[in-house]
């Protein structure tokens, strides 16, 4: 008798559940709970320490390849580290090889620049798209003008002030890449380890797990995950963004989970021995 | 040709983004938003517009993209300015294209073995340093320096290598797990499956953290300024499954779930 | 004729796999010069590639709209929205900014591609929670390690798991941010590093069957 009506919780209709959970993430969103992110992950923390070391006035490029479906992620994630890379007044230079980033990009520049008197040209520079991310790394090598002759405006390369004294990698202090995608592999694979480039990472929560052996071995000087990782570096730059409203929205939602999988598996054992 | 480019200039004047245009974008947003997880209830003619609006939208994007940034500055352009060295990799290129004529399908071989034995030209080299040798490398350097370490980090690095070796061995011996192989292959398995286990982990992070940012869309988009467009849409929404759900009672059962 | 069809593509594979191999251990001149070039080249040629998947889209959507086949009538909203990128791409040469000013093509962006994107993969979060409550079933002892390792790492990654884990294992004086980092930096990279190595070397054997011409499958039938 009781092991049938238990048996009943496992058909419930899935819907009741999607309903639950779009309550208990809106709910938040609404009414903040106000727990947001305390803690700084070891990664995110010297992903920090290795920008703020480098020498103002350096050049940093960020590779930027994520599009609207890892948005909620890495946007935030992006405009922690531009916004950490103008306030320390390095030189940012900005590649991509998602098409589906361009759009997102030119959001960011829309915003952050402004912030900190930066000027397009000058202070950072964004290269148009290209499609093939092992070409692009590889020319880098040697010369990027190969590649990059002229900014997404259309304006020559060499002769924009930002460029100044950068012909390859050996000019560059470091490479960020932050993507829901395999290409921060690539970076450390064809950049980092090939021509001795610090590269720092910026990933979904999906892929952060995958990194930990190139963290290990400092193949990587660093990471962010997810849109924890977001929250983190917001909090180490202290300018509370997106991530950080976030994760205060996910508390709800986590908890829901674990109460759904603990619920479901003490039926399972209730059954069993019934 | 004149008539044309004044007629084109005309048109492309008609859509200069005023305050106006940004409200009728959050409309829009939310519509499609809402059309598409209206599927979690049942599947829909507005979710189908949404799907095929999507792939269409995709395409699209990708295409301009690789027009304006590949097609014009990368091989166009250059053409015009009698640099012929371009023309090889857009015969490449071009050969590819050939796939979809069956009789000179053919031509598109040397294309798909250019792009072929150039990624595989490079996947040797950085496979070999960046996966497998720096990889062994990093199992073992820490063994190094076990004096300057701490008792834990010194556990943690024979844990890191033991568990590694496990791993290998429940990959490379798993047609026959006998004996002392097949107990260190098995311990191989709870090393993957602490993995899997913190995979999965995040990916519930990472799938909620896209959640929240649609909805953190909608509630934007739900206020006085953008004319409740959130709530107008989403009662729109629901009205059209109750209308739906009455008008089709009586008829076979219809309250089949999502797939 | 064979020569052309099949010898001479293999040849291609051949040589430009093996220099592009090369180029990576020989620190010369014409080594750079040559991988620049080529580098170039495979740009160009993988938006060609592209093309292919463009084509094949359209070709299926124009059948079943010629066919008049179930549903036809949403094949048409794939060519709207190709459309909806592409004309007000053409405004602007490409531009989602000009003069600080939006553009339609940015105003596309913002308010099409990205809502439609973003929320197709944001439905997949309402298809991991209903799994986590139907299938995830811990009946055996790999399926309990697997579900200790996501459960404290669902718990610590919000504030909230964290005063739950404080309040209820605090004794341990280890926090759950500390569990999580060893759990990522020890047992998963064990884990991870062993399915590295072992795809790596599949990785470099496919390669190399590729280069000398063992693996063409991807070339088709003669």
């Amino acid at each position: 008798m009781l092991k049938e009506k238990l048996e009943k919780f496992f058909k419930i209709d899935r819907r009741w559940i999607f309903l639950l959970l779009a309550i208990v993430l809106f709910a938040p969103i609404m009414k903040p709970i106000g727990l947001p992110n305390k803690t700084i992950s070891r990664d995110a923390q010297n992903a920090y320490t290795f920008m703020d070391n480098i020498p103002a006035g350096s050049f940093v490029l960020f590779s930027l390849d994520y599009d609207p479906s890892t948005r909620p992620e890495l946007h935030p994630q992006a405009m922690a580290m531009v916004r950490h890379a103008f306030k320390r007044d390095l030189r940012v230079g900005v590649v991509t090889f998602i098409a589906g980033s361009t759009g997102l990009i030119s959001q960011i520049f829309a915003k952050v620049p402004g912030e900190y008197n930066k000027v397009n040209g000058t202070d950072y520079v964004i290269f148009p798209y290209q499609a093939n991310y092992a070409a692009v790394m590889t020319q880098m090598g040697s010369d990027l003008y190969g590649i990059y002759d002229k900014d997404q405006d259309g304006r020559d390369a060499r002769t924009l002030p930002v460029m100044k004294g950068v012909k390859n990698y050996k000019d560059m202090a470091l490479v960020v890449d932050i993507t829901g995608t395999s290409i921060l592999d690539q970076w450390v694979a064809f950049v980092g380890d090939k021509f001795n480039v610090p590269v720092v990472g910026g990933v979904t929560a999906i892929s952060q797990p995958g990194y930990g052996p190139y963290l290990q071995t400092k193949q990587l000087k660093g990471l962010l995950g997810g849109m924890k990782g977001a929250a983190e570096y917001e909090s180490l730059i202290k300018e509370p963004g997106k991530g950080t409203s976030g994760i205060d929205s996910l508390n709800l939602a986590h908890l829901l989970v674990l109460i759904l999988i603990m619920t479901s598996n003490i039926i399972l054992l209730i059954i069993r021995y019934l | 040709m004149e008539l044309f480019a004044n007629l084109w200039a005309w048109f492309s004047g008609l859509f200069v983004i005023t305050p106006a245009w940004m409200t009728l974008g959050a409309w829009v947003a939310v519509g499609l938003t809402i059309f598409i997880f209206s599927f979690l209830y049942k599947d829909n003619p507005f979710f189908k517009i949404a799907e095929h609006l999507y792939l269409g939208a995709g395409m699209g994007w990708w295409f301009q993209v690789y027009l304006y940034s590949i097609f014009i500055p990368k091989v166009w352009d250059p053409l015009m300015a009698h640099q012929w060295g371009v023309i090889i990799p857009a015969v490449l290129g071009i050969s590819l294209v050939t796939q979809f004529i069956p009789r000179i399908s053919w031509m598109s071989r040397y294309g798909f073995t250019f792009m072929m034995g150039y990624g595989a030209g490079l996947a040797v080299p950085a496979g070999l340093s960046t996966d497998f040798i720096a990889q062994i490398g990093g199992t073992i350097e820490p063994l190094s320096r076990m004096a300057s370490m701490t008792p834990f980090a010194i556990f943690n690095s024979l844990l890191v290598a033991f568990g590694v070796i496990c791993v290998l061995f429940y990959f490379f011996f798993s047609v026959e797990h006998k004996g002392a192989v097949k107990k260190v292959s098995s311990i191989g398995i709870y090393f993957l499956m602490i993995y899997f286990g913190a995979a999965f982990g995040n990916t519930v992070m990472a799938r909620f953290s896209l959640l929240y940012g649609r909805f953190d869309e909608l509630y934007t988009y739900s206020g006085s300024n953008y004319f409740y467009a959130t709530q107008v849409i989403l009662i729109s929404m629901v009205l059209y499954f109750v209308v739906h759900a009455l008008a089709n009672k009586g008829k076979k059962g219809t309250s089949e779930e999502a797939a | 004729m064979k020569f052309i069809k099949k010898q001479i593509p293999l040849m291609i594979v051949m040589v430009v796999g093996l220099l592009t191999l090369a180029s990576y251990y020989v620190p010369n001149k014409h080594s750079v010069d040559y991988i620049e070039l080529l580098s170039k080249w495979e740009n160009i040629v993988m938006a060609f590639a592209f093309l292919l998947g463009l084509i094949s889209l359209f070709y299926s959507h124009y059948n079943k709209i010629s066919r008049k086949t179930d549903g036809w009538g949403y094949s048409l909203f794939v060519y709207i929205g190709f459309l909806g990128m592409v004309v007000p791409a053409m405004m602007n040469g490409g531009r989602q900014m000009v003069d600080g000013r939006l553009t339609m093509l940015g105003w596309s962006f913002n308010y099409i591609y990205n809502a439609l994107s973003a929320t197709m993969f944001a439905v997949l979060a309402f298809y991991i929670v209903s799994t986590a409550y139907r299938s995830f079933r811990i009946k055996s002892k790999q399926a309990f390690v697997l579900f200790l390792a996501a459960f404290v790492l669902i718990l610590g990654k919000v504030p909230l798991g964290q005063i739950i884990w404080d309040f209820l294992l605090g004794w341990t004086h280890a926090t759950v941010s500390e569990v999580i980092e060893w759990i990522m930096s020890v047992p998963a990279v064990a884990g991870k590093r062993g399915i590295m190595i072992g795809i790596s070397i599949g990785a470099i054997v496919t390669s190399l069957k590729i280069i000398f011409g063992i693996e063409r499958q991807y070339m088709g039938k003669d």
